[in-house]
């Protein structure tokens, strides 16, 4: 039987690769906003096994609302990259150094 | 009574302020009249003081008039004390500012600061009672510095001068330096006697004496510091290098300050605190060496002087090293005759130079003078008389006094006091020396005046005049009448105690009545060292000035070492602008440079901006600018935070047996 | 190893293997691809746990339509080529250090020890004629009603910022110009016109 600590090792597992692709990548945003999708997927499944072995549906309402959110979010990210895009010419994360101090 | 004191310190303030302030208004003759009639109350009612304490032997007047300040069990006030020596002190300083003010007329007729020069003089006049009438040593220092200030004021009199500016200068920086020890000896009665009060401090000196100040005895500390004061007000070696500088100012303040009055503030002050010197053998030692030494060391500078107030100038700070020397051996009372004496004859010397300077159209160099004996009769008569008491000649104000200090060196027990004497007894051949000198070439010989002032040479106005010959009569004859009753007969016993260890008043008490009093001395004289010491002055200056004149230049050029050392009046000035006024320039320049500038411009002000700019050097570039160096930083802390949870604190969420 | 077990694995690994792919891969639209792949290892794990509705709506919305615009763009752009060549080699070590720590932990926290079958109870699973959209519905309309409104809302507000943040032409916006207003005068807005009366009074 697979118990719940199996599904909430996994979405760890899961969690951290986004995390590790957030900082590891040097290529583009794109990859950024992927990692983020990833992360987002791997808090969605905990919710889920919880959900499941708590016979407790709000663990799957509240996913809803993270799908929701996480649309929403890249819609406005790629939007947001698209402009970036516009303006300094090329999309890889180096560009994005303006704040720089 | 009190308000008899009240008037004398303040009528000459109220003629001050209306000199001062509506002197322009009144005009001369109204603002002369004011200022004289102000003095003039001041000395009658002196003389009434005078008769009622001495004569009268009234009771001693010591009452705290005004409180000015409690700090505490501190009790600062105005309040006056009046016995026998301020009473003398009273009558001789009343009765030469009033010479002085009358002088003035004629002397300042044509100087356009005719009313600023009365006012001034005026509240000399004021300083110098507030000084001696005081009972605290508050307003004896408020006196000391406000006498000082008016000093400086009237030597820079004539200030487009730019010497005369210099000179006063000169003046209030190195009493400055005397008044710097002044107030850390008042500072350190004030330490130990916890008043300031002089009957409060002389009563308690039993708590004081024995208890020692790093190593050295207490009461000896605070008298030599005391001391230091006097040697700045009162010029003593190596203080006195402001007195011939002074001489830039009018010639009536030469006479009123720096003859008769203000330097002699010093010596009443030393007498004043003669309860505390007699305690310390050692201050009183070396109160009497440096005495000596100025004394015996500024009479030979007198030898050499051109210019005939300079010549003036160098006898007073040799009588005061007299004055001072009487001090050194406890006769206090001789010193209070001598300061008195000294005040009258100096004074009309000085009048009486004054009054050939305004005769001669300010010419003041005696090589340019001579034979003016023809052209200016009161003049001569009264230099005569005034330069006879000066030396000694028996029967004058002088001989008394300067004999009596000479015998009381003579009895003296102190360490040095054979020195001591053999340089007081080279002091009136000196004395005599350079007198008779100034007096024969100005007086005597061939006239050779420049001829177009000869046509205008005549008698001084009746305003000079009078001074003169109103001065001339004490200096002959006050010497003869008070010797007995001041010195022997208790005139100052009330104000000045006398140890019974220091014998030299006990002594020359005996001397005298052995000798038969006041007339017998006259007789007496043609035994004793210095009157042949005089009389060898007085014809060594006959050759030299007017004999064979030859024979001084003759001895210059063979002497040439020692005129050298003479002319550059040994060097007290070059080495006070080598050792002081170019050291204090250098450190000025060093603190500048390398503290100012270096330390706190550089490296606290520039230093911590710097600083501050480094440190953000540091930290800038932790702000990158990209994302994934911030995530990574977050998920960092994360960990670390996770970490801490998960096994630290006090509540870890884990239990782990290892 | 029951079937739910090694479907559990199957998944679970295809999961991790095309999540590692997708991060570690230079073309832009492979890693979509590979991101997708992910996507769907999810929703079958999802259907393991007895969310079908979820399942379905991650792979009808959140790859149907996200991923798509992310390959719309990605094409838009013509990033396909990236031309950089990845720096992975500063930051891996580092960061793979950081992650493996980071697994280790929260593997202890949700180890099997606090989340294990004894602790938690597998639940009996439902019938075949359990609907999981009717419970959520019920959920959804009734308690959850509130938030369901705002989410729209949130949506809205979503389309409008994406389309102001790229729109390149001003939009029509109507302007106030003060100068001219202030310029007007009295015969550009009012026209006098006389008109015959009828003859008839008003009533």
């Amino acid at each position: 039987m697979v118990s719940l600590s199996d599904y909430l090792i996994l979405s760890a597992i899961i969690f951290c690769i986004g995390l590790v692709g957030i900082f590891v990548n040097r290529t583009n945003i794109i990859t950024l906003l992927m990692c983020v999708e990833l992360i987002l997927v791997a808090v969605n499944t905990n919710f889920i096994a919880f959900s499941h072995f708590l016979g407790n549906e709000a663990g799957q309402i509240f996913v809803f609302f993270i799908l929701t959110v996480a649309a929403a979010e890249v819609a406005i990210g790629l939007a947001i990259l698209t402009l970036l895009f516009r303006n300094k010419g090329s999309i890889n994360v180096d560009v994005t150094n303006s704040l720089k101090g | 009574m009190e308000n008899i004191y009240l008037t004398i310190a303040l009528a000459p303030l109220l003629g001050a302020i209306i000199a001062g302030f509506f002197g322009g208004m009144l005009g001369r003759t109204a603002t002369h009249t004011i200022t004289i009639l102000g003095v003039l109350v001041s000395t009658v009612l002196a003389l009434y003081v005078f008769n009622h304490h001495v004569l009268e032997q009234g009771a001693v007047f010591n009452q705290n008039l005004y409180t000015w300040m409690q700090i505490g069990s501190l009790n600062v006030s105005v309040g006056f004390l009046v016995d026998n020596l301020t009473s003398v002190m009273l009558v001789v300083v009343s009765f030469v500012s009033l010479m002085v003010h009358i002088y003035t007329i004629g002397y300042m007729h044509d100087d356009d600061g005719y009313t600023k020069f009365f006012s001034y003089i005026s509240l000399f006049t004021f300083s110098m009672f507030m000084l001696v009438m005081s009972n605290n040593f508050m307003q004896l220092f408020f006196g000391w510095e406000a006498v000082g200030l008016v000093s400086y004021l009237l030597i820079g009199f004539w200030h487009h001068k730019e010497s005369a500016v210099e000179a006063n200068l000169k003046a209030f920086l190195v009493n400055r330096v005397g008044d710097f020890g002044f107030l850390l000896g008042i500072g350190l009665v004030l330490a130990f006697s916890g008043s300031l009060d002089y009957m409060e401090v002389f009563s308690t000196l039993d708590k004081v004496v024995g208890q020692s100040l790093w190593g050295a005895d207490l009461i000896t500390v605070i008298c030599l510091l005391l001391f230091v004061g006097a040697m700045g007000k009162s010029a003593q070696v190596p203080l006195h290098v402001w007195l011939p500088g002074s001489m830039e100012g009018p010639t009536p303040i030469s006479a009123l300050i720096h003859a008769a009055t203000m330097v002699t503030a010093g010596i009443f002050m030393v007498s004043r605190m003669s309860p505390m010197f007699e305690l310390s053998d050692v201050a009183l030692t070396v109160v009497m060496v440096i005495g000596a030494i100025t004394a015996l060391f500024m009479g030979l500078l007198g030898i050499v002087q051109n210019d005939i107030k300079k010549v003036v100038a160098y006898s007073t700070l040799s009588q005061l090293g007299y004055m001072t020397v009487a001090l050194g051996v406890s006769a206090y009372s001789v010193a209070i005759f001598h300061l008195m004496t000294h005040a009258f004859f100096k004074a009309l010397l000085f009048l009486g130079a004054g009054s050939v300077i305004v005769a001669m159209h300010h010419e003041q160099d005696i090589r340019k003078m001579g034979g003016l004996r023809k052209k200016m009769p009161i003049t001569y008569w009264t230099g005569l008389i005034g330069t006879l008491a000066l030396i000694g000649f028996p029967g004058f104000a002088g001989f008394y006094s300067k004999d009596m200090i000479i015998e009381a060196v003579h009895f003296s027990s102190l360490p040095y006091a054979g020195w001591v004497y053999y340089a007081v007894v080279a002091g009136v051949f000196i004395t005599a020396f350079y007198s008779l000198r100034m007096f024969f070439i100005v007086f005597h010989g061939e006239s050779r005046v420049d001829h177009h002032t000869e046509e205008h040479l005549h008698e001084s106005p009746a305003s000079i005049t009078f001074p003169l010959i109103a001065l001339a009569i004490p200096s002959a004859i006050i010497g003869y009448l008070t010797i007995d009753p001041m010195l022997f007969n208790g005139w100052l016993d009330n104000a000045i105690t006398v140890d019974a260890a220091h014998k030299s008043m006990a002594e020359i008490g005996q001397l005298f009545s052995h000798h038969g009093g006041a007339l017998g001395m006259i007789s007496h004289a043609v035994f004793t060292v210095p009157f042949w010491m005089m009389v060898g002055g007085i014809v060594t200056a006959w050759i030299f000035s007017l004999y064979r004149t030859q024979w001084a230049a003759w001895v210059q050029s063979k002497f040439q070492g020692i005129n050298y050392i003479l002319e550059s009046l040994y060097g007290f000035d070059r080495f006070n602008e080598i050792v002081f006024v170019n050291g204090v320039k250098k450190l000025g320049n060093l603190l500048w440079k390398v503290s100012d500038a270096g330390l706190i411009d550089k490296m606290v002000v520039n230093g911590s901006a710097r600083l501050v700019g480094f440190i953000g050097s540091v930290v800038r570039p932790i702000q990158t600018g990209y994302v994934y160096h911030y995530a990574f930083f977050m998920i960092f802390s994360l960990l670390i935070i996770l970490t801490w949870a998960l096994f630290a604190g006090d509540n870890p969420l884990l239990q782990i047996e290892f | 190893m029951t079937f739910d077990q090694i479907l559990f694995y199957v998944f679970s690994f295809w999961f991790i293997a095309s999540s590692l792919a997708m991060i570690f891969s230079r073309n832009a639209a492979k890693a979509v691809l590979f991101l997708i792949l992910s996507f769907f290892s999810a929703a079958s794990i999802w259907i393991l746990l007895e969310a079908e509705f979820l399942a379905i709506t991650l792979i009808l919305v959140y790859v149907g339509a996200v991923m798509v615009l992310f390959l719309f763009v990605i094409k838009m752009l013509n990033i396909d080529k990236s031309t950089l060549r990845a720096k992975f080699a500063g930051y891996l070590p580092l960061g793979l250090i950081v992650a493996a720590i980071i697994i280790a932990e929260m593997t202890l926290v949700l180890g099997g020890n606090q989340f294990g079958l004894d602790v938690v109870a597998a639940p009996a699973r439902h019938g075949a004629d359990y609907s999981n959209i009717t419970v959520l519905a019920m959920q959804l309309y009734t308690t959850y009603v509130y938030p369901f409104e705002l989410a729209a809302v949130l949506l809205l507000i979503a389309i409008i910022a994406a389309i102001t943040l790229v729109h390149r032409n001003e939009l029509n916006r109507k302007k106030q110009s003060i100068a001219e207003q202030v310029n007007v005068q009295a015969k550009d807005r009012v026209r006098i016109v006389s008109i015959a009366s009828s003859g008839k009074e008003a009533k």
